[in-house]
């Protein structure tokens, strides 16, 4: 039976599907309140589907879904801020009448919503835009506005899907403070990225979807331990050769050692200490930095999905959408934090 | 109240735009201006005209009786007919203002164009004068400034075979030659002077009384008068048959301007994506009930600036009679409906396609039957209790737009036909906003191939 009352979100044994395909497949969810979730799968996975299922913009064909302890969406619309990933604006409206018009459809008063409206446009840098057509404003500028649409009125649970794309980095980092401000506000947080490594640095729980069913629910800090590679990297700060990999691998506890494109792996023996290898390593080699690997979430989603049966041509499929979504960000730097 | 900050929006957002102001304010702007510029502009007094007329009568009997013609008193007698002959057809086709300010200030306008007549005087030329010579006289200015002091403005040539012909033959015709800046009016009333004089000499030549013909061929113009049960009233034939029509065009463009408008908005909404960012606040049957409740008002506002000139002038020329006031509570509940149906369909397809030429395909069958009202209005309007008219009132979406035809004709419409088709209207509109709100749940998401009919009658039954 569900629990309408303590979660946010909880869905059981949902399932839709359109014509032949099924984009939602047996789906069992709970997020509990004041929780970030992030819903990452590639594109067609079925994520902005179970998000539309959960706003009641479309209905299961089986299943039962409870939103802020309510049999449906529609009857806490005004408590949930939703950006979907078909978002637009109207093209001829001014962006604060545009605002206060949503806001007042959220159920804030006329004075009251203009007045929400400036203070948002004046975080976000657009204080000036308060006047201009929506049709005037950057693709990335448009991106803001929605954003504040969906959180001016204060929501309790707000539901982002697909919220980094077409952004650039620095508006990436804008929208990931925003997001980060409203989570530690209280509000219970779901966004959906095909971009996998956006919800690494932004969720404190991940939802991997893949053919519309859900392969993994877990929370990042069981993640980490879940998956870790037990390997140690080593970046020197000088020209390294092969003496130092004969350095590296005879430090007791590390089971192999070899190079990469930046400096070396060191892969740790099943009973060996990380902090006593990586201060050994240090003392070995003249290090820019020496840290614990972490399991990228694209490594873990491919694993999974090998795991599950996956054929060749559909991890292909998935590495080639990883690569594209690392291009769109345009996110060296992403990458490397996410290494 | 979510539906109604979706109305407001709508309502502005069509309303307070440059292209429904230019639309629907200035057509009457310009009438009303035109209607206060125009008698201004015909205040102007026709140009004088004064001058010699030429005769060269070869028959030698024409000219005694043309002298008749251009006395003064007869040039005045002239002038003052064919102002009473427009007064009388004035009356005729906008009725019973009679003593009403308007249709006096009218009658003055018609004074004034009529001016004071032209001062003319004949001319006696010998019969057999050398007309090429004489033509010379007549100037050529093509200003009336140009032209010298008692000019020669009309050289007629009547030749005796106008008068006497051989027998089998036919009458020989007379020529007028005149002055390029002769005053058409004046033209006019010398070739008919010069008509009537040949006539007479014809007669006269017969051994007939002219005066006693004339008077046998002519007839005052006939009375029309139509008994009703609250008493006898002039036949005004143009406003029975432009009333109706005028309820109908009325409604019809009200509706459709509406209605199109109703379209376009839901199609941009789709296109520009921000339908989902609007579903996100509100449930689909609130955005679809905001949006036709906001067209409603547009519809409103053309249906209140149009009907409201039209009342204007029923009350400026006095024909206020002519409307039930009844037909007026009944026309407004098939507004409604005529309004709610067409609102539905244009809601249901606007939210089914994604570009506004995918709606023409779906709007191709819906207007062929809703044009039906505007090309039966004559049958309709001439046969109202038609088997044919009586089952079209039961006939959504057409219904509404008949009866309000039926209702503005000459014949009384059985009573039980107005709630009997007001009932069958209000249930089409349950119906079809069912509808709509199913195919609108559904086709607001959809993106790609544009459905056909079948697919919406899917979407009906699936959701």
């Amino acid at each position: 039976m569900i629990r309408p009352m303590s979660d946010a979100i909880v869905i059981k044994g949902v399932r839709k599907a359109f014509g032949q395909k099924v984009a939602v497949d047996d789906m069992d969810l709970v997020v509990p309140q004041g929780a970030l979730y992030g819903f990452i799968g590639p594109n067609g996975a079925g994520k902005t589907t179970t998000i539309r299922i959960v706003m009641s913009i479309i209905f299961p064909d089986r299943g039962e879904v409870s939103v802020l302890g309510k049999r449906s969406a529609v009857e806490s619309k005004d408590r949930i801020g939703y950006l979907p990933e078909e978002r637009g604006l109207y093209r001829k409206m001014r962006v604060g009448p545009f605002l206060a018009f949503m806001a007042r459809l959220k159920g804030i008063d006329g004075p009251a919503a203009t007045r929400q409206v400036k203070e948002w446009l004046h975080r976000v840098g657009l204080a000036d835009c308060f006047r201009k057509r929506c049709e005037e404003l950057s693709k990335g500028m448009q991106q803001k506005v929605q954003f504040i649409a969906a959180v001016l009125h204060k929501p309790d649970l707000l539901i982002l899907d697909e919220p980094f794309s077409g952004l650039d980095p620095v508006n990436r980092r804008l929208l990931r403070e925003l997001i980060d401000e409203q989570h530690r506000a209280g509000r219970t947080i779901i966004f959906s990225t095909h971009a996998m490594y956006e919800a690494e640095q932004l969720c404190d729980h991940l939802v991997m979807i893949n053919r519309g069913k859900k392969v993994l629910d877990i929370a990042m800090r069981d993640l980490w331990k879940r998956f870790d590679p037990r390997t140690v990297i080593v970046e020197p700060l000088e020209h390294h050769d092969g003496a130092s990999v004969a350095a590296l691998s005879g430090i007791p506890g590390v089971a192999g050692a070899h190079e990469t494109r930046t400096g070396f792996d060191l892969k740790l023996a099943d009973d060996a200490d990380p902090a006593a290898v990586m201060s050994s390593a240090a003392a070995r080699v003249r290090a820019r930095r020496v840290e614990l690997k972490r399991v990228s979430v694209e490594e873990v989603f491919i694993d999974l999905v090998q795991q599950s049966g996956g054929s060749g041509e559909e991890i292909a499929e998935i590495r080639s959408a990883i690569e594209q979504a690392r291009a769109e960000a345009g996110a060296g730097v992403s990458s490397g934090e996410a290494g | 109240m979510k539906a109604l900050h979706v109305a407001w929006r709508e309502f502005c957002s069509t309303v307070l735009t440059k292209g429904f102001i230019l639309g629907v304010f200035l057509p009457p702007l310009i009438g009303v201006i035109g209607l206060m510029a125009l008698p201004m502009l015909m205040n102007q007094k026709p140009p004088k005209t004064e001058g010699r007329v030429g005769v060269v009568d070869r028959s030698g009997v024409v000219m005694p009786l043309l002298e008749r013609e251009f006395t003064p008193e007869r040039l005045q007698e002239r002038r003052r007919r064919t102002v009473e002959e427009a007064k009388a057809k004035a009356q005729e086709a906008v009725p019973t203002g009679m003593g009403g300010p308007s249709m006096e200030g009218a009658f003055r306008q018609m004074e004034t164009i009529a001016g004071e007549g032209p001062k003319l005087s004949l001319q006696r030329l010998p019969a057999d004068a050398d007309v090429e010579a004489i033509k010379k006289d007549i100037p050529k200015a093509t200003s009336r400034a140009e032209l010298p002091k008692d000019p020669l403005l009309a050289l007629a040539v009547i030749p005796a075979e106008s008068v006497s012909r051989a027998d089998g033959a036919s009458y020989e015709k007379f020529t007028l030659f005149t002055t390029p800046t002769l005053d058409v009016e004046v033209k006019g009333d010398v070739e008919n002077a010069i008509e009537r004089a040949i006539v007479d000499a014809r007669l006269v030549r017969e051994g007939l009384d002219a005066s006693k013909v004339r008077a046998l061929l002519s007839t005052p113009r006939s009375d029309s008068i139509t008994i009703t049960q609250g008493g006898e009233r002039k036949t005004h034939v143009a406003v029975q048959m432009l009333l109706p029509g005028a309820f109908l065009f009325l409604i019809w463009i009200s509706v459709f301007v509406a209605g199109q408008s109703l379209l376009t908005t839901t199609i941009e909404e789709k296109s520009n994506r921000v339908m989902e960012v609007l579903l996100s606040a509100v449930s689909p049957m609130q955005l679809m009930l905001g949006k036709i409740i906001g067209q409603m008002a547009v519809a409103g506002v053309i249906l209140g600036v149009y009907a409201g000139i039209g009342v204007v002038a029923l009350v400026v020329f006095a024909l206020t009679h002519l409307v039930n006031p009844w037909n007026i509570i009944w026309i407004a509940g098939y507004f409604l409906i005529a309004f709610f149906l067409i609102a539905c369909m244009m809601a249901a397809i606007g939210s089914a396609v994604s570009e506004l030429r995918e709606a023409q395909a779906l709007m191709g069958p819906i207007m062929v039957v809703l044009i039906i009202p505007m090309v039966l209005w004559m049958p309709i309007l001439r046969n109202p209790n038609s088997l044919f008219a009586t089952v079209l009132s039961f006939v959504p979406p057409v219904s509404p737009f008949v009866m309000v035809l039926r209702l503005g004709g000459s014949e009384r419409v059985d009573f039980w036909q107005i709630p009997a088709s007001l009932a069958v209207g209000v249930l089409s509109v349950v119906v079809a906003c069912w509808a709509t709100a199913k195919i609108f749940r559904i086709g607001v998401l959809m993106y790609g191939k544009p459905p056909n009919f079948a697919t919406l009658l899917r979407w009906i039954r699936m959701a």
